[in-house]
């Protein structure tokens, strides 16, 4: 397991797509860094005093508002998508897991070892915008200040969780699909909000059918509750419905990864 | 006999179309294994499932003695080229077999390098396997199947697709593997005479079932030149020919096949003459490899 996690390790560091991505992720750090500034320092004198800051929702930027910045943010779940599924879909396009898969014992071990690959890769690409937008904004803007650790931690914590289990269905489409077409598309569906106007009709076709406006279906949609949850705000009953939320994502998705790959043939 | 690999009526069923049909083969350790068939006629299935590709609808196979759920230990003591090599095409000859060897475990740069060298790709360097000539990936393709130090290599269509040299080196690749290193091949094609070069054993696969396996020997026997001799008494022509000092020689039907001095058919007729035995027919008969394979299939579509 471990040989087969150095082996994805090593094929990511000669991929292409990696750096790519990284200069993606890098590139989308300037341009958050730049729209800060505007709203928070406003050089150009563009907002009256405190507009920029009551669009934003903090005055000053510290680590818990970065951390937030990046990861509660579709573009970075688009990269996040993209690096995943290229990732996961070229040892079959390549046709390179022919070399491998017959000759071992566990099947499933190839998809376990490819996912936590994958998550190690994304957290390093998110490491390095987290780092590029920290520097940034430590460096050049005027309102910055570190803030909490521990708030940062917790926001930290929370959203990274749901990048994870992001990853993890990603992954899974991937795999189902066994092409990267079949698995951006189903990505882009659910990063760029797609699946959650079908949530949201369902809500209301559940609502009508059992009068009952409490029950929220989409509540319990992983996306929905990934993109509507506060990490800096939540509280201990919120964190813990998130945090039981995507380990159930996680198991499903990851789980049936695994299933898919032991079971079916190799093309 | 000592068998590295035998197959028990093994069935791959996708719907209601059988692609393996209750295959059984026998391949001996040491020799060169060649299966032969048109395109379609279930060589890649039945590799996919000895490979550990894909899983068997019905029946078996062994590898070392070993069957059933213990078969798996084994499979690390098999190497596997199925169609086209599986190679990262922006990663060099020696970085595609890097991620394999690490995979396994294997950390020796000089034995990767080694591997390269048996193959003819040890000067390529830098350049990517995208830029490979189609013989230069096929041969990567048998060093990545190499890496785990095989003692079975399963090889599909390795010739498929190359120039006459890519052909020639592919063959010396193999004798190399097969008579130096002592790897036990399994190999399929549809080149006849191609694998006719090759092979020590030949398995004959058609619509999924295996019709027959032989011996280089015993194939090479029905293919190559012979006389054949029909007449009213085949007991006493034995015993005539025996005289003659003939013993390459069998009884087929009512006809008696002979191997050898193939330019004596007159001496023969004069000699049963002698004897009171009438000669209906004696001619020189040649079946190329490619007529039997028709003969046996029954068609002569798409080899």
């Amino acid at each position: 397991m471990f040989n087969l996690i150095k082996m994805n390790l090593y094929r990511m560091r000669h991929a292409v797509s990696t750096w790519v991505i990284a200069i993606v992720t890098i590139v989308f750090a300037f341009m958050q860094f730049g729209s800060l500034k505007l709203l928070l320092d406003d050089p150009f004198h563009m907002f009256d005093a405190g507009e920029g800051a009551e669009m934003l929702g903090f005055s000053t930027v510290g680590g818990e508002h970065i951390i937030t910045t990046l990861l509660h943010n579709s573009n970075i779940l688009i990269i996040a998508a993209v690096f995943v599924v290229l990732f996961a879909n070229a040892e079959h396009k390549s046709g390179f897991d022919k070399n491998l898969i017959g000759i071992t014992n566990h099947k499933w071990k190839h998809a376990l070892a490819r996912w936590i690959s994958a998550v190690i890769g994304m957290t390093c690409i998110l490491a390095i915008g987290f780092v590029v937008l920290f520097g940034l904004c430590a460096l050049f803007m005027n309102s910055f200040s570190f803030g909490s650790a521990a708030a940062m931690l917790k926001s930290a914590g929370f959203l990274y969780l749901g990048m994870v289990t992001f990853s993890a269905i990603f992954f899974f489409f991937t795999t189902l699909f066994k092409s990267s077409a079949g698995g951006i598309v189903a990505s882009l569906v659910i990063s760029l909000g797609i699946l959650n106007l079908i949530e949201q009709l369902l809500d209301l076709a559940v609502n009508k059918i059992f009068s009952h406006p409490a029950y929220v279906p989409s509540d319990f949609f992983f996306d929905n509750a990934y993109m509507t949850f506060d990490a800096s705000g939540a509280g201990m009953k919120a964190g813990l419905v998130f945090v039981a939320i995507c380990l159930v994502y996680l198991a499903l998705s990851v789980g049936g990864s695994m299933l898919l790959q032991q079971k079916r043939d190799v093309r | 006999m000592d068998y590295i690999l035998t197959t028990n009526e093994l069935t791959k069923t996708y719907g209601k179309y059988n692609a393996a049909n209750e295959v059984s083969i026998h391949v001996e350790r040491g020799g060169i294994y060649g299966l032969i068939g048109r395109n379609g006629a279930g060589k890649t299935t039945l590799m996919k499932m000895i490979g550990g590709l894909s899983r068997p609808t019905r029946g078996s196979f062994e590898i070392h003695g070993r069957n059933g759920e213990t078969t798996k230990q084994m499979m690390p003591k098999v190497g596997i080229l199925i169609e086209a090599p599986g190679l990262y095409p922006n990663m060099t000859a020696m970085q595609n077999l890097t991620t394999k060897a690490i995979a396994l475990g294997i950390n020796d740069k000089k034995y990767l390098k080694g591997l390269l060298e048996e193959v003819g790709l040890s000067n390529t360097g830098k350049k990517k396997a995208k830029q490979f000539s189609l013989g230069m990936k096929q041969r990567l393709g048998i060093a990545m199947a190499l890496v785990n130090k095989p003692e079975l290599l399963i090889l599909d269509e390795p010739i498929n697709g190359l120039d006459p040299q890519g052909i020639a080196e592919m063959r010396s690749i193999l004798h190399h593997l097969c008579y130096d290193k002592g790897i036990t091949i399994l190999i399929s094609s549809h080149i006849l005479d191609e694998l006719a070069k090759v092979a020590t054993q030949y398995g004959i696969i058609h619509e999924g079932r295996l019709l027959e396996e032989e011996t280089k020997e015993e194939l090479f026997s029905k293919c190559c030149e012979r006389l054949e001799l029909k007449t009213n008494d085949i007991s006493r022509t034995l015993e005539v020919l025996n005289m003659m000092g003939f013993s390459k020689m069998e009884v087929k039907d009512d006809s008696i096949n002979i191997y050898e001095r193939l330019n004596e058919g007159g001496a023969i007729t004069i000699a049963l003459a002698k004897e009171n035995i009438q000669t209906n027919e004696i001619a020189v008969k040649t079946d190329a490899l490619e007529d039997y394979y028709f003969q046996l299939t029954g068609g002569n579509k798409n080899v």
